[in-house]
């Protein structure tokens, strides 16, 4: 399946980028698939364990099963205010 | 409870925001907070703050919010106000108002609000030297 991943504020200029599309097999999990992001955007690696991950405009956890039309969004810890 | 909510590229007027005010006969607290660009920012010098939105995203999770805060206390009406783009020092960046019966639910529920948008909300900032 392809998934179109989004990147929000310093994470566009980690991986020099706002969108791209990932493969990935069917089943896979958002873990899976931040891993995936990490090997190919490695400078999101220091940023793994604060990285906030979305489904569509809902907060997910690693466990969370994707599906083919999934959007999905990673960016840093949010700084509103 | 009524609810209003801008994500507005346009400076923040409180003036036009507290005449706007519609409280029923039953509130007795309007508290209100505005949030002000610092001119010191980690520690360094800046002139402007440019805030950037996730805005579905946001606007989906403010509501989220706000039905919480409705759960939680008898509000009549909450209104938010964050800007994105550049804001410069001394402009405000964020205000909110909490209509109550009582100053301390009213209190309760703005702080809730500020603290949880902090937490969850996706708007990131990065300042302009």
């Amino acid at each position: 399946m392809t998934i179109q991943v989004h990147f929000y504020s310093y994470f566009k200029e980690l991986t020099g980028t706002e969108r791209v599309m990932q493969e990935l097999p069917d089943g896979s999990t958002l873990g899976e698939l931040h891993r995936q992001l990490i090997v190919r955007f490695p400078k999101l690696e220091p940023m793994r364990k604060s990285t906030l991950l979305a489904v569509g405009v809902e907060y997910q956890g690693l466990d969370h099963i994707l599906q083919d039309t999934d959007e999905v969004s990673l960016f840093p810890p949010v700084q509103g205010g | 409870m009524r609810r209003e909510l801008q994500i507005t590229r346009e400076p923040i007027t409180e003036t036009s925001l507290v005449n706007a005010r519609q409280m029923s006969a039953g509130m007795g607290a309007a508290v209100y907070f505005t949030g002000v660009v610092r001119v010191q920012e980690e520690g360094r010098d800046i002139h402007a703050i440019d805030y950037e939105a996730f805005e579905e995203m946001a606007r989906h999770q403010f509501e989220l919010l706000f039905q919480q805060m409705e759960k939680r206390w008898p509000i009549e009406s909450v209104r938010l106000v964050h800007r994105i783009g550049v804001v410069k020092v001394n402009e405000a960046s964020l205000w909110v108002e909490v209509v109550a019966p009582h100053r301390g639910e009213a209190f309760a529920a703005c702080q809730f609000l500020i603290d949880e948008m902090k937490r969850l909300v996706p708007i990131w900032k990065k300042p302009i030297a």
